[in-house]
């Protein structure tokens, strides 16, 4: 008994707890705490949207269903729009962002943490008004609410305002976790941690922070705009002489643009960093990933008015549009080019996370692909407005944010839980998710492309040659629906059952892996001394020289 | 949906060389990802070699990407150029849009497509004109966006309220050509359908005569009614 008073006395490992870990979480402004419950909110959201895009889909098996009224499809349609940009794929993004920026540039915390905690609440507050929407009327003005349809005169109960109150509130939230990554990119990174030595995933963070600075005010203004239309006798977006119309549309744009890119973005500087740990060997040509990355948000945003292709504009506005969307087969080109080739001379592991990361390659080629047509300005006269453009971008934001978040989702689990993601049920998951996709907006593609069916019509009519497709469509959707469940079912379970992981449960060369999982409050009890752009490879080195034997992950010099 | 006016046809090629170069981009991503995946699985015990792609192999994919994407450009403004261009009416068409094309205003409203004839006869869902003839549509709105679209005769465009929209086409061939509206306008949006009927110059002069007196006699009517004290 004598010796409890030899023990240390400050005591770090197991500091109690004060209040229940639930209020603990939600009170926090710690990067981590705001960053998992960004991901873990908008992976329930992930799962509301599928819901919303069955109930569509379920409208759409048959031609000239009965199943859901007008006006209950077009609310769903509205809901699912905002659900999976606002509410799942920009926060996804965020999250990953928010969590692991910060630990990868070596920081022990970020520079505005408060800041990010109201972003992460705000962006709450936004769900929580959306859905309340339920409790009166949601919109029926679809995914991007062009006025002037979504004016009061058109739509005068209160869903469009709970639209804009919602996803405004998501955007000014968005807004100020980005205003958090810049501040702590730019002010908090390690010694020796210079931009060039920047791991590509938080080098995406900056640019993504740097394009929502650029593009959430302007869908902010846009919002006010309407809001003040609808609530206060406004004209900004009214027909006739005295309105503009297309001035929502533009705005609009501009932001749903630039968010595509910044989901894009994402997954690929996930890609960037999961492909090398599984392949292997450092990332080919990393400075012209992050130059193509750079690029691909000013590109990108820039070509908004590829949206607006049939609208009255000048032809010069198009082929500018034109010009910006094809001048982005640069960059993505570069990107995927690259991506292959640290595959093809590697030793591939191939375990989940590198099973999704081919996966997102392969949809978004398809996607962009697709999107390159649609930038053809006599092409997007035939095509535009059809279901082959929902199948392109579908293509493209299911490759980026369904395929490359659950590849990132399995990456960065164990450091973020501590335990290892199952990997029987997360391959089962893939190639339901994979077939899923596939049945599901291939024949999106014929029917939009070969019949001309036309976007967001609650019905189609018999004997107008697209019944088999949507047919197919809508047992796709429910395919892909399943795979997606097994992979956040896998997520819930593997919380609590998943096998043990290290700090270090792949290998990585990026600082988050030199911490333990799940990371210490304060991220670093040591800051280490970055000398390379691989700071964890040299640490694995040190070791193995420190202890006269050969590193257990031994890599070839680059 | 097979293309019939000069316009289309041009959409038509240009859609077609697009597919091309879309498939040359999936296929070349995908086989170089199954290559990768199949032949360097960790499991065949290769050891890895130093990553390659240095700056001139960037250079290289990067030029060449680009000279695919300026190519792009270039064909899809040519064809662009010529899918716009007005064409002349031809032999079989309507004498009086030798000069100038057969001006009609097409106006959305939810939901429906109204057609104004320049005699001031109109037509609803229906819009007749003669083959073989430039007819320039002039798109407005009265109230929310609309987009015509009938996927055989021209590109479709929007009807924006405070703006002139314009499609341009020349029929070539007699029929019923069905179109629709493409873009979500309210409730009833998915049943705002539309049908061009292609008729020969004297069938759409009897028509648009007809129609013109038709509206002209019921207009005649309802006055009548209302100047002997029935209410209509």
């Amino acid at each position: 008994m004598s010796q409890v008073r030899d023990r240390p006395e400050i005591v770090v490992d197991g500091y109690p707890r004060r209040r229940p870990r639930w209020m603990e979480i939600a009170t926090s402004a710690d990067h981590k705490d705001v960053g998992r419950v960004l991901i873990a909110a908008s992976l329930g959201f992930l799962f509301v949207a599928l819901v919303e895009l069955l109930l569509m889909r379920l409208q759409l098996a048959i031609p000239e269903n009965t199943f859901l009224s007008p006006v209950t499809f077009n609310r769903m349609l509205s809901l699912y729009g905002a659900t999976a940009i606002f509410f799942f794929a920009v926060p996804l993004a965020l999250g990953f962002f928010y969590y692991l920026a910060p630990l990868q540039a070596g920081a022990r915390g970020t520079a505005l943490p408060r800041l990010g905690q109201i972003g992460l609440w705000l962006y709450v507050a936004g769900a929580t008004v959306l859905f309340a929407g339920f409790l009166y009327t949601p919109s029926e003005a679809g995914v991007n609410p062009l006025a002037p349809l979504s004016e009061l005169t058109y739509l005068p109960d209160n869903g469009v305002d709970a639209w804009a109150a919602a996803t405004g509130l998501a955007t000014l939230g968005f807004t100020m976790l980005a205003i958090d990554l810049v501040a702590t990119l730019h002010r908090l990174r390690a010694p020796g941690m210079a931009w060039r030595r920047l791991p590509v995933f938080s080098w995406a963070a900056g640019i993504c922070s740097w394009l929502l600075l650029a593009i959430g005010p302007v869908m902010l203004a846009a919002i006010a705009m309407l809001l003040i239309d609808r609530n206060f006798g406004g004209i900004f977006f009214a027909g006739g002489a005295e309105g503009a119309p297309l001035l929502w549309a533009h705005l609009s744009w501009i932001f749903f643009s630039g968010a595509y890119m910044l989901i894009l973005i994402f997954a690929l500087a996930a890609l960037a960093e999961i492909v090398p740990v599984f392949a292997r060997r450092p990332l080919a040509g990393r400075n012209a990933v992050i130059g193509s990355l750079a690029a691909i948000a000013p590109l990108g945003t820039l070509a908004w008015m590829q949206n607006m292709l049939t609208a009255p504009i000048g032809i010069g506005w198009m082929y500018f549009a034109m010009a910006m969307s094809l001048a982005l087969i640069v960059p993505f080109g570069l990107i995927l080019f690259n991506l292959i080739a640290t595959m093809i001379g590697g030793t591939l592991h191939l375990r989940a996370p590198l099973l999704f990361a081919a996966g997102a390659v392969a949809a978004i080629s398809v996607g962009l692909a697709a999107e390159i047509e649609h930038s053809m300005v006599a092409v997007a006269w035939r095509l535009q407005h059809t279901t082959d453009s929902t199948a392109a971008t579908h293509f493209a934001l299911v490759g980026g944010s369904v395929f490359g978040g659950f590849a990132a989702l399995h990456y960065w689990f164990p450091k973020m839980t501590g335990r290892t993601m199952g990997e029987t049920l997360a391959r089962i998951s893939f190639w339901t998710t994979a077939l899923g996709t596939v049945l599901a907006f291939v024949p999106l593609f014929l029917a939009g492309g070969l019949e001309g069916q036309v976007v967001d019509a609650y019905k189609y009519f018999e004997g107008s040659g697209v019944d088999a497709y949507n047919l197919v469509a809508s047992i796709g959707a429910f395919v892909l629906a399943i795979g997606i469940v097994l992979t956040l079912v896998n997520a819930i379970l593997s919380r609590t059952a998943g096998a043990r992981a290290g700090h270090d449960q792949w290998g990585g060369d990026t600082l988050e892996w030199f911490v333990p999982s799940p990371p210490e409050p304060h991220n670093f009890d040591v800051l280490p001394d970055v000398r390379s752009e691989r700071p964890m490879r040299d640490i694995r080195e040190a070791i193995a020289r420190s202890a006269e034997r050969p590193a257990r992950e031994a890599q070839p010099v680059a | 949906m097979a293309p019939q006016s000069p316009g289309t046809d041009q959409i038509d090629t240009l859609l077609w060389i697009g597919f091309v170069a879309c498939a040359i981009v999936v296929l070349a991503v995908n086989a170089g990802l199954i290559y990768a995946l199949w032949r360097y699985r960790g499991s065949r015990g290769e050891q890895a070699r130093p990553t390659g792609a240095g700056r001139r192999a960037q250079l290289r994919a990067g030029g060449l990407l680009g000279l695919f994407a300026a190519a792009l450009f270039v064909v899809s403004v040519l064809y662009t150029g010529e899918a716009r261009k007005t064409p002349a009416t031809g032999e079989a068409g309507l004498a009086s849009a030798r000069s100038e094309p057969l001006r009609i205003l097409a106006t959305g409203q939810q939901w429906l497509w109204r057609y104004d004839y320049p005699n001031s006869a109109f037509s609803y869902y229906r819009l007749v004109v003669p083959v073989d003839t430039t007819v320039e549509l002039d798109l407005v709105s009265t109230d929310v966006i609309h987009t015509w679209d009938v996927p055989a005769l021209a590109g479709k465009r929007d009807a924006v309220p405070g703006k002139t929209g314009r499609v341009v086409f020349r029929a070539e061939e007699e029929g019923v050509y069905e179109g629709q509206s493409a873009t979500l306008s309210g409730q009833a949006y998915a049943a705002m359908r539309t049908a061009v009927e292609v008729v020969s110059p004297t069938e759409y002069e009897e028509f648009v005569a007809r129609q013109k007196d038709d509206i002209q006699a019921a207009q005649d009517r309802v006055v009548e009614q209302i100047e002997s004290g029935e209410t209509p």
